[in-house]
């Protein structure tokens, strides 16, 4: 239970930032940083379970049937993670505070953070994969929004839309992983697919698995040649950048290596996949970084260098190669973190971030360089900090993995030197060009010292950066240890994290790489012309742009091809294609009369029907007359009604009426917008063709029901006769099946009528003609008026009886609602939109949203007697005077479609009246 | 004898139905069609509702309210639906074999100063 | 008796509810398709009180009332169109 209020206490305080914000902006951050400090209270009170070696588990069942439970466990890995993740978020909420301007709505942002946070712990919490991947989709969708926090800027925007398209399509990949996953094992359970690594690997859909991780964690960890988004994402607020830009996020990816290390590596594909692309990764950000004007652009490219150096280690399958890769999780964290809010705060004490305008700031914040140099020499991976360390053992795991490798293994540690070099040479560029040399006078604010609480984040950071860096064994080896051993799913050889190896390969390496930093560093003016001959402009988002393009013209000509917009060839195509199909299974499977006895025709019905096919002949050649059509359509509506009365289904019977005059109302009201007469178009050739395939879809229908109804049938409608009584307390089987049997059914059906009202509504609101209109004989006759108003409370017994003895007898609240919504449109009509407001309502969304509410809650009644959702419920009461009767939960149920019903037609009917054009007489 | 109560009434308004539905298909123009089934038809219909509720009563079901809420029904808008169609048709001055009659302009004018 | 009554009246109103479908058709002003209409509903209570007498059945009886309801505001809604247009103002 605690594990799952870790995940569910920050998505659970996304509602308090921007309410409390009105009490102030601090109020609101301390809205956000209580529940991150409460779930971090609750990880630390499990810390010295998971240092003793133990996994803290919780599960609930979501849908067992899909294999989706709501599992979780902590072990050291997630441990390291969860902390982190709630560690730098309580810095980043402190340092947002004092980052986003007067101008910047708060509320939302802690909101924001707070989901992404709650996504990001579920996914390294997460035991189960499907879960996993829905937490992965989660923190796509909250960092979407939140690198387009700012969204009046496009570059925001569009940052924010590309790092969606690319995570999101990772996180695609993923989920058809994680599919192909739990078919392999058998399992969705993360437990159990990390426990069988051996039948994954053996298995022949390894491959397809590997490569679909790799999409996944490589997307979303910004390696070559996904990387492309990350510097876009630098639109966003720079806390944002800190946190999920260098912090976390993108750490899901490597995060997604190391927890899936038991199940999928070990391989020679798994070694040449995520080394070579960690290897590449690693040089081209960093060399990338050395060329960036922008300081977060700088560091973006830094990031994506350094998870590449990360995605190699895990790439190298030994455990030395796992631990350095999970310390440098660790320590990049750390200073990528202080160096983003130090890049921040310059930003936001000099109104610029272009290292071309900045020099000379060790006069003004003094403070601040010492926290971005010590932050930039870990990086760099100057000894006494914490980079030096895992850049260390990095040195040290390629030089011998080099000596395993043979033949072109060499490449792995010059590689990696080059890459330290680049990454020493740009934090260098980042301190010096920054803080030292001569000010440009470019600047557009006067710099100072940010307010007091913006730097503590950064020195806390700095703080841990410096004690790991000088006493490391002491302050960090447990907690390394145990986060390996949950990489590793047990507990790692002993190693020694210590300042100094003795003279070594590794060491040379480093010091090569610190000096040819310097050089370069000297040199970097020749090295940036060099660079422009020998690189053209090519950028990832040009790419990018380019591939998007071409799917969103693909889609278009597919689009175009399957629709090209005319209703008639639509019906063309979706008949045609039901006649063709039930043709052929009319001639494979045979087509004939079956044995029953037909019943005799009795005369009327027959002249009844044959009214209704001469009725609709004639709407088939007189279309164009509108008014003509409308008419005798209302005559093939009234002879269906009779029809459905002749068959014994009185309650299909009064639908069809109520329908009948609504849908004549409705097509009145757009009648009066649009041409008297349609013009003629249709050639003889298609007129042809459609009547040909009019008989062909008619006549096949009239055969299909013909062989049906003289077969034997034994359908579902007995079960329903049967059950009826006894399971839902009513005698009126249609209604029964309505509100109970298929409640939920008809729940969402009313769910979709209001959201359709309401969408109605928004589409074609206008406040205009809701104006008082002359109230004059001509607009309101006298004796339509006298006649309506009479009408009304007879309306409205009729609407109470038919809605009451619904569940017995024909009627139930579908029914009554519409009849209701009949008695009110007459009121519009016969006494205008103005006196019918003032007198009942003119505004129906609360009656939609009752309606909703009853029936939603009705069904969830049906929890707190422990049965599932929407069973009802019946007794058999016996009042005096009015006998005994049955009493169902399900006529709360039917009041709630019956508010629905009324008040979305009519308030549909009522905003189509709203728009008629002033038109006097025709 | 309830049975030939119900058989003399279903004649009655078996006739008026008729009757009401034959002077909408006979008669001239719009105006006089009019008056078949606003009239006729309404009390073809009536007679038809007694032939329901004398038969009723003679079964063990009885007489109930519902007979003649449909009467009383057609009764108030019977008149209401004929009064809007002639006014709608002397609004839009559709072929009467009438003269039209000159009060109405007086009123169009009056209520519709458009 | 009763029986060839019935059968008397089901001939007079399915009849009646001929020569309306003509009316209705042939117009030809608007207004007599509108009235055809109407008289076409109030016929067809006539067929369900017929019914409900030979069934000895009520429980057509409210299919009946709807019928008169809906088709009285039925027509007051295309007569509206007709004399004004707007439905509602």
């Amino acid at each position: 239970m605690k594990l799952l209020l870790i995940v569910l206490l920050p998505l659970a305080g996304i509602v308090l930032p921007p309410v409390l914000v009105r009490a102030g902006r601090t109020a609101s951050a301390w809205a956000a940083a209580t529940p991150t400090a409460l779930a971090l209270v609750l990880l630390a009170g499990m810390a010295p379970t998971v240092f003793e070696g133990g996994v803290v588990e919780a599960s609930w069942p979501w849908m067992p049937a899909l294999g989706l439970n709501l599992a979780f466990f902590l072990d050291g890995f997630g441990l390291l993670f969860a902390g982190l993740i709630l560690g730098i978020g309580l810095l980043i909420i402190l340092y947002a505070r004092y980052y986003l301007s007067e101008d910047d709505p708060m509320g939302r942002f802690y909101a924001m953070l707070l989901a992404f946070m709650g996504a990001m712990l579920g996914i390294v919490l997460s035991d189960n994969i499907l879960l996993l991947v829905v937490f992965w989709e989660l923190t796509s969708i909250s960092s979407f929004l939140l690198i387009g926090y700012w969204r009046h800027r496009a570059d925001a925007r569009q940052g924010a839309r590309m790092a969606l398209a690319v995570t999101g399509a990772g996180g695609l990949c993923l989920l058809a992983a994680a599919i192909l996953l739990g078919h392999v094992v058998g399992s969705y359970q993360l437990q159990a697919i990390l426990a069988a690594g051996d039948t994954i690997t053996a298995s022949p859909l390894y491959l397809p698995i590997l490569g679909l991780v790799l999409l996944g964690a490589f997307t979303k960890s910004a390696q070559v040649p996904f990387h492309f988004w990350l510097p876009h994402a630098m639109a966003a607020p720079t806390p944002v950048s800190a946190y999920l830009h260098s912090a976390t996020m993108v750490k899901a990816g490597v995060f997604l290596i190391a927890r899936l290390y038991p199940a999928l590596s070990g391989t020679e594909e798994w070694f040449v996949l995520v080394t070579v692309i960690g290897l590449a990764t690693m040089v081209f950000g960093a060399y990338g970084a050395l060329f960036k004007d922008d300081l977060k652009g700088l560091l973006a490219y830094s990031t994506i260098s350094h998870l590449g150096l990360i995605t190699l280690l895990f790439g190298l399958n030994t455990q030395a190669g796992v631990i350095a890769g999970v310390f440098h999780i660790i320590n990049h964290a750390t200073f990528k973190a202080s160096l983003f809010m130090s890049a921040g705060i310059i930003d936001h004490e000099t109104g610029t971030r272009d290292i071309r305008k900045l020099g000379g700031l060790r006069h003004y914040m003094p403070v601040t360089m010492w926290l971005a140099a010590i932050a930039a020499a870990s990086m760099a991976g100057v000894p006494l900090f914490n980079g030096f360390l895992s850049k260390e053992m990095f040195f040290t795991e390629v030089v011998v993995e080099s000596e395993r490798l043979g033949g072109i293994g060499w490449l792995l540690p010059v590689f990696a030197t080059i890459g330290g070099l680049l990454s020493a040479a740009y934090s260098l560029r980042f301190v010096h060009d920054v803080f030292f040399g001569d000010e440009t006078g470019a600047l557009p604010r006067h710099p100072h010292e940010p307010p007091r609480y913006m730097r503590v984040p950064v020195e806390i950071l700095i703080l841990i950066c410096v004690v790991v860096g000088v006493v490391p064994s002491l302050a960090i080896s447990t907690v390394l240890a145990t986060a390996a051993g949950g990489v590793l799913l047990q507990a790692p050889e002993p190693f020694s994290l210590a300042l100094w190896h003795g003279f070594n390969v590794p060491l040379v390496m480093s010091v090569l790489a610190l000096a040819g930093a310097v050089a370069l560093y000297y040199q970097r003016d020749a090295a940036e012309r060099w660079h422009e001959r020998t690189f053209p402009a090519f950028t990832g988002k040009g790419c990018f742009e380019s591939v998007l393009a071409g799917a969103i013209a693909a889609s278009r000509r597919l689009t175009a091809w399957l629709d090209d917009g005319s209703v008639q060839r639509n019906v063309v195509l979706v008949i045609g294609t039901a006649v063709v199909m039930a043709a052929a299974g009319g001639i494979t499977g045979g087509l004939d009369a079956g044995s029953r006895a037909l019943t005799p025709a009795p005369l009327p019905a027959v002249a009844v029907w044959l009214m209704g096919v001469i009725a609709t002949v004639v709407v088939a050649l007189r279309h164009h007359d509108r008014f003509l059509a409308l008419v005798a359509t209302g005559v093939v509506g009234l002879l269906s009604a009779l029809t459905f009365i002749y068959i014994s289904a009185p309650d299909l019977a009064l639908t069809q009426l109520s329908v009948e005059v609504v849908s004549t109302v409705l097509l009145l009201l757009a009648l009066n917008v649009l041409p008297k007469e349609t013009p003629h178009e249709s050639s003889p050739g298609r007129r042809w063709r459609d009547g040909v395939l009019a008989v062909a879809g008619g006549g096949g229908i009239a055969a299909l029901a013909y062989a049906a109804m003289t077969r034997p049938l034994d359908s579902i409608s007995r079960y329903f006769l049967e059950t009826s009584v006894p399971g839902g307390g009513g005698h009126n089987v249609v209604n029964v099946i309505l509100v109970d049997f298929r409640g939920f059914d008809t729940f969402g059906e009313i769910t979709v009528l209001g959201i359709a009202a309401l969408c109605v509504y928004a589409l074609i609101r206008d406040e205009a003609h809701t104006m008082a209109s002359a109230d004059t004989e001509a607009r309101h006759p006298r004796m339509l008026l006298i006649g309506s108003r009479v009408m009304l409370p007879l309306l409205a017994v009729v609407t109470v009886y038919v809605f009451l003895r619904g569940h017995n007898q024909p009627g139930g609240g579908f029914i009554a609602g519409l009849i209701a919504a009949v008695a009110m449109v007459t009121q519009y009509m016969a006494s205008g939109v103005h006196w019918t407001e003032q007198r009942l309502t003119g505004n129906y969304f609360p009656m939609i949203g009752a309606g909703l509410l009853t029936a939603g809650f009705t069904g969830l009644a049906s929890w707190l007697f422990d049965v599932p959702f929407l069973t009802s419920t019946f007794s058999h009461v016996n009042w005096p005077v009015v006998g005994d009767f049955e009493i169902a939960s399900a006529v709360a149920f039917d009041l709630g479609v019956f508010l629905t019903v009324v008040g979305s037609v009519v308030l549909m009917l009522s905003q189509f009246g709203k728009q008629q054009p002033p038109v006097e007489g025709r | 004898m309830s049975e030939a109560i119900t058989a003399v009434f279903i004649l009655i308004g078996a006739f008026f139905v008729l009757v009401g539905s034959l002077g909408l298909l006979r008669f001239p123009d719009f105006f006089t069609r009019l008056h078949g089934p606003t009239k006729a038809t309404t009390l073809g219909l009536a007679s038809l509702l007694a032939a329901f509720v004398a038969y009723a009563a003679g079964t063990e079901s009885g007489v109930t309210v519902r007979e003649f809420l449909i009467t009383f029904f057609l009764f108030i808008t019977a008149p209401v639906s004929a009064f809007m169609l002639g006014r709608s048709a002397l609004r839009r001055r559709v072929d009467s074999v009438a003269p039209r009659p000159a009060a109405i302009d007086d009123d169009e004018a009056e209520d519709d100063p458009a | 008796m009763l029986t060839v009554t019935l059968y008397i009246g089901f001939a007079a109103v399915i009849a009646a509810m001929a020569m309306n479908l003509y009316r209705l058709l042939a117009g030809p002003t608007a207004e007599d398709r509108v009235l055809a209409l109407d008289t076409l509903y109030i016929n067809a209570i006539a067929l369900i009180l017929l019914v409900s007498i030979q069934f000895a059945d009520r429980i057509y009886f409210e299919a009946a009332l709807l019928i008169a309801m809906m088709g009285f505001v039925g027509t007051i809604a295309l007569a509206k169109y007709l004399g004004r247009g707007a439905l509602m103002d």
